[in-house]
């Protein structure tokens, strides 16, 4: 599929996230343009305006190699991302209809790949930006834009909507929602976020005045969580479920290109909600309610209708990139071939009671169809059991499962300790051992990166989670540090490497799962964290010694040290994050958690820019581009430091992982 | 010729049979599991991937269920055989998972911990493998840990290498021990056990590993085993050390590759052989003890240890290669590219180059993604008076059976002589040093012979003596101050 080497990594980054599908106009990128990258130089802002203009303009088609060198650019000049997003913008605006898509591309590729500042600077200006282009634009680049504002709903590192639910919702209700009417619910989304969801028969009574839901709509959230379902079975294809719900949703993706009633439309758009991967979008009340008066059963009545052939071509599971962290798609790859209805039910399975009321043809009674679904388990009744926040459905079935797990390894204690033979010369010659079996059928889960196989329990499936976690931030790393050159690293001091099997700082070594059970072992872990994260350091640039830095977290003010070994001005407990000096304390905290400080900030910014120390941040983000890399311990070499650095994402993502506490006593202990 | 070989060939293998192959200097080949399951020392292949194998690796593909692959690439000698060892060796894994599952078991429940002979059925593994040059200690060593870690049960056993010659994850002339989470990958024999740590991101943890390794210096254990002896009783301590506050590590059992001379029956040196065995077991506690293809060995071994210890007689694979002298100084030249350079290998005639192959085309080095292999070390220029260094023992030291009858040494096996290196014939132009951790702080904790304790953080070569202005040109992994640095040198020399 799409994954590109290593070598030119940059791209996989932010398309990981159900990027838009960029249809590959263009052979994979030549390396050659980062060459071209790395060697521009821009003395003046004027200049790298006139630049990055002329550079646009070549943006005339969907060339990936294009919109990853603007990008690239983007990334290397973030003290310039003004001029960047007024140049993006004013080229969106300027461009014929038919370059404008590539241009959104690029705008989604910054701010994904990129995140800060590019989200941030974009999130005023896309709403309009966005609306204005749908309407000059035609149908299929339509169908496009709306499959990237999809992505964005989770577009943000942390998950999140890109652009802040405020920017989310303005655009879809603009393109999908009713133009005139507007629900209270909407109007104050920030309000509906933490509102209840709506129970199953409020949906179902009819309310008048509110916005008719078109197919449109609801074939673009199905197609982004039949996308989001496939990539779960590309990663791990024994997951029978995730196969046994991308070909329900296929099939409900038929029915409703063929035409249903407005009131399934509202029901299977909140099902859909429900089960999509993305948290936020679940914990959103759904913005939908069915109206009183229904539309025709004629998909001709939708307000933006999609002829079939359209859409349904434009989803092969193999137009969507995957994310560097997964292997190569194998040939277990599902086909997104539709089945024939009648099939559904075999799909569907036993419990299903009354599979003859099934036509193979049209029309379809889609509430039973749904009924159907929803007793297979696949959607689960809305709002009564999913908790927001669960990632999938599959997942909560896993958390309902403990049981499992623990009768999983019961059974290996078991068949090895029979099984096992004793150990002489005669005994181990005797039988046939069991290895294939403890080793290869008994962990079907198997990781495509790398080979290490997972049970197919609860905890099995978080592990091989985790696990492939662990290599997309690997190939996270290799991309980013592209072009630093790599060493040997000198080996570990004999202090560091007692204490390596109890907590491993890099978070490298996965066999930790035993951590938690040693009692005690989490408090000193803990600890031992701490003293590290407050002997890590950042290095003053010259000349700032005297300028006053807070963290962006506790908003303290950070005071330089002058330290005496490397005869250097130091912040301490300080790390370098995203061209913004953070305590090494207070980011750790803050990356513990989804719904962290860190993220309230990102996306307070990402609103009000004037709340925050601006004034603060912009001396730092000018001086400490280029030279501040974080700095850990008295580490004499540069290229140290690259480790180091490393070594921090390599926490942040893990630990965030590692433990769900909530974000209120890790304030409290930061504090301690 | 060239264009044949480009052409992928598919073999088959039945179930419990496996293809061998050996490769020629400069050549290399790639393999891809098409169907099946099939694994390598242990490691799994993933379906579909590309595997690269180079610079003379010598292994084997065996498959428990029977499989397909596809070679591309001439390896010099290749062939399928059904007779294996791996039934034995997948019993004596069983046998040690069952050992862990009780020691784990135990620890759970509280019991007090203890060592004495007693508690032997609840103790973790910790294996010794002795045996003959050839017999494959090191594979089974590979497996054996390998299997460990498949196991999907957090086991991170620490594998302890005390054969100088070998060097498993860093050069030879160390003893070594690291923890290994993962399983250990094959595709050069330059780390057969694995690779140290490097800046560069990984995907196997077991290519990023963290040893703890002291500098014997020499590749034959003849040369000084007191020495040795020495080395792997600190060695040993320091394992024992890190266990105790890891209960899984404990757990997942120690396995230990020795030296072929360890089991040598050659008359001679019989009695620091003796020595040498009995510091392993003393230092690591073994409880187990597997020689491979070695009657007399065993016959030995349980004379003296079965009262304590399970001796197991293992059978030796088919497939072992002999390997000559120069073909290990070759090994050795690799490692030691491979320590400051990184990776290097050409791909078989015929296959898309790395950079312009498709991800799709899954290309694994090691288990790794193509990217960059290379590493970037540093050479720079140092006065003399920067590093200290040292020798342990004299620079040519005869054996002590070899000296004169009454002779004694002027100078003691264990004595560390400072290296000056303005004298002609001071042995350093070309010669691998150890860089040693930094001593003691505490001056009055010192102790004359403590550069014998302190193990090694990493590896320098000195490329260039400049007498006259009293300065010397070093190759260091990366760019880093020696000034007051400690440096023992061993007869370990490289020339790029």
């Amino acid at each position: 599929m799409s994954l590109y080497p290593q070598s030119q990594g940059y791209a996989q980054v932010g398309y990981a996230h159900a990027g838009p599908a960029y249809p590959p106009h263009q052979p994979p990128p030549q390396p050659s343009y980062y060459g071209v990258t790395q060697a521009m130089f821009y003395a003046d802002p004027t200049h790298f305006r006139r630049d990055y203009t002329a550079r646009l303009g070549q943006l005339t088609f969907n060339s990936r190699p294009h919109i990853q060198s603007l990008s690239m650019i983007a990334q290397d000049y973030t003290r310039y991302a003004d001029i960047v997003v007024q140049c993006v913008e004013q080229h969106i605006r300027r461009a014929p209809p038919h370059t404008k898509l590539p241009a959104f591309y690029l705008l989604d590729a910054m701010s994904k790949n990129v995140f800060d500042p590019y989200a941030r600077l974009f999130a005023p200006v896309v709403v309009r930006l966005f609306l204005d282009t749908y309407e000059v634009v035609d149908q299929a680049t339509r169908h496009k834009m709306e499959e990237m504002l999809g992505t964005w709903r989770t577009g943000a590192p942390t998950g999140r909507q890109l652009f802040g639910v405020v920017a989310q919702q303005a655009i879809e209700r603009e393109i999908w929602g009713g133009q005139s009417t507007q629900s209270v619910v909407r109007r104050l989304p920030v309000l509906s976020h933490r509102r209840p969801r709506s129970t199953r028969g409020k949906q179902n009574t009819s309310r008048p005045g509110q916005a008719p839901i078109s197919t449109a709509q609801v074939l673009s959230e199905l197609e982004f969580v039949l996308s989001s379902k496939e990539r779960t079975l590309q990663v791990n294809p024994y997951d029978k479920q995730a196969a046994t719900h991308v070909q329900i949703l296929q099939q409900l993706r038929k029915v409703v290109q063929a035409g249903v009633p407005q009131d399934d439309l509202g029901q299977i758009l909140t099902q859909l909600r429900t089960i999509s991967p993305a948290a936020p979008t679940v914990a959103q009340a759904p913005p939908v309610v069915p109206i009183s008066q229904p539309y025709p059963s004629s998909s001709s009545a939708a307000p933006y209708h999609y002829p079939t052939p359209v859409t349904l071509p434009s989803i092969p599971s193999a137009s969507y990139p995957i994310s560097p962290s997964y292997p190569p798609s194998n040939p277990v790859l599902p086909k997104a071939e539709p089945a024939e209805i009648s099939s559904l039910t075999s799909v569907a399975s036993a419990p299903v009671a009354s599979t003859s009321t099934l036509p193979s043809v049209l029309p379809i009674n889609v509430s039973s169809l749904f009924n159907k679904i929803m007793q297979t388990g696949v959607l689960s009744s809305s709002a009564s059991s999913t908790p927001p926040g669960s990632r999938s459905a599959t997942q909560r079935e896993d958390s309902a499962a403990p049981s499992d797990t623990v009768e999983l390894a019961k059974e290996y204690t078991n068949t090895v300790l029979t099984s096992a033979p004793k150990l002489t010369s005669v005994d181990i010659l005797k039988h046939k051992p069991a290895v294939a079996q403890l080793l290869y059928s008994r962990l079907p889960g198997q990781c495509k990166q790398c080979g290490l196989r997972f049970p197919v329990d609860a905890s099995g499936k978080k592990r091989l989670e985790e696990h492939l976690d662990m290599h997309f931030a690997q190939n996270r790393k290799a991309s980013q540090a592209n072009g630093r050159g790599y060493n040997r690293s000198w080996f570990v001091s004999i202090d560091d490497w007692l204490n390596d099997g109890i907590a491993d700082p890099k978070g490298k070594r996965r066999a930790v799962g035993f951590k938690a059970t040693v009692k005690g072992g989490a408090a000193d872990e803990a600890a031992q964290r701490d003293a590290e994260l407050r002997a890590m350091r950042v290095v003053v640039p010259p000349g700032d010694e005297t300028k006053s830095f807070s963290c962006p977290i506790c908003k303290e003010i950070l005071k330089p040290e002058f330290n005496e070994d490397d005869e250097e001005w130091v912040w301490r407990n300080a790390v370098l994050k995203d061209e913004r000096i953070y305590h090494a304390t207070c980011h750790a905290e803050a990356m513990l958690s989804k719904t962290s400080l860190a993220t309230r900030l990102k996306e307070e910014t990402g609103r009000s820019r004037s709340q925050t120390p601006e004034l603060l941040r912009s001396p730092a983000r000018a001086n400490l581009s280029l030279p501040g890399e974080p700095m850990k311990g008295g580490s004499p070499s540069p290229s140290k430091l690259v480790g180091s650095k490393r070594k921090v994402d390599a926490e942040g993502s893990v630990s965030s992982r590692d433990s769900p506490t909530p974000p209120m006593k890790k304030v409290a202990l930061s504090a301690a | 010729m060239s264009e044949r070989l480009a052409v992928p060939r598919e073999w088959v293998l039945n179930a419990e049979s496996e293809y061998r192959f050996e490769l020629d200097p400069g050549t290399s080949v790639a393999i891809k599991l098409v169907r099946g399951q099939a694994e390598i020392f242990g490691a799994e292949l993933v379906e579909g991937k590309t595997y690269f194998f180079y610079e003379e690796c010598k292994a084997a593909i065996f498959t428990w269920q029977g499989c397909t692959i596809e070679i591309t690439g001439q390896p010099s000698t290749e062939y399928i055989s059904d007779e294996t060892a791996m039934n034995a060796y997948g019993n004596i894994h069983l046998a040690l998972e069952a050992m862990r599952i009780r020691a784990l078991d135990r620890t759970k429940s509280n019991q007090p911990q203890g060592y004495g002979s007693d508690s032997q059925s609840s103790e973790p593994p910790r294996v010794l493998i002795l045996g003959p040059e050839n017999s494959g200690k090191t594979s089974l060593a590979k497996i054996l840990l390998n299997y460990a870690t498949r196991a999907a049960q957090d086991w991170c056993p620490m594998l302890v290498n005390v054969d100088p010659g070998e060097g498993a994850s860093m050069l030879p002339g160390t003893i070594s021990a690291a923890a290994i989470p993962a399983p250990l990958q094959t595709s050069t024999p330059a780390h057969r056990l694995g690779r140290a740590a490097t800046t560069a991101p990984t995907h196997m943890t077991s290519n990023s590993l963290l040893p703890l390794a002291y500098w014997y210096g020499h590749a034959e254990v003849k040369r000084n085993p007191l020495l040795l002896d020495r080395l792997i009783r600190n060695l040993g301590e320091n394992v024992w050390d890190r266990h105790e506050d890891d209960t899984q590590g404990r757990v997942s059992g120690v396995i230990i590759d020795t030296p072929s001379s360890f089991a040598a029956n050659t008359g001679g040196n019989a009695d620091h052989r003796q020595a040498l065995i009995k510091a392993c077991v003393d230092a690591f506690r073994i409880n187990v003890i597997l020689v491979v293809g070695h009657e007399k060995l065993n016959a030995e071994m349980q004379r003296t240890y079965a009262k304590h210890i399970t001796v197991v007689k293992v059978p030796k694979s088919g497939g072992v290669v002999e390997l000559d002298a120069p073909y290990r100084s070759r090994i050795h030249k690799y490692q030691m590219h491979s320590y400051f350079y990184g990776e290097r290998f050409t791909l078989p005639p015929g296959m898309p180059s790395l950079t312009s192959a498709p991800a799709a085309a899954g290309y694994l080095v090691g288990g790794e993604q193509i990217m960059d292999f290379t590493l970037a070390p540093s050479s720079f220029v140092v006065p003399f008076g920067d590093l200290t260094m040292w020798r342990i023992g004299e620079e040519t030291m005869a054996p002590s059976s070899a000296l004169p009858i009454g002779a004694t040494r002027v100078v003691s096996e264990m004595q560390p002589i400072q290296v000056d290196p303005s004298q002609a014939g001071s042995g350093l132009y070309n010669a691998v040093l150890a860089l040693l951790a930094s001593p003691n702080p505490d001056e009055s904790e010192r102790y004359d012979e403590e550069i014998l304790d302190l193990h090694v953080v990493g590896f320098i070569v000195i490329t260039n003596l400049d007498i006259p202005n009293k300065k010397m040109t070093v190759l260091a992994p990366t760019q880093t101050s020696l000034v007051g640095k400690t440096a023992i040198v061993g007869t370990f020399e490289w020339e790029e």
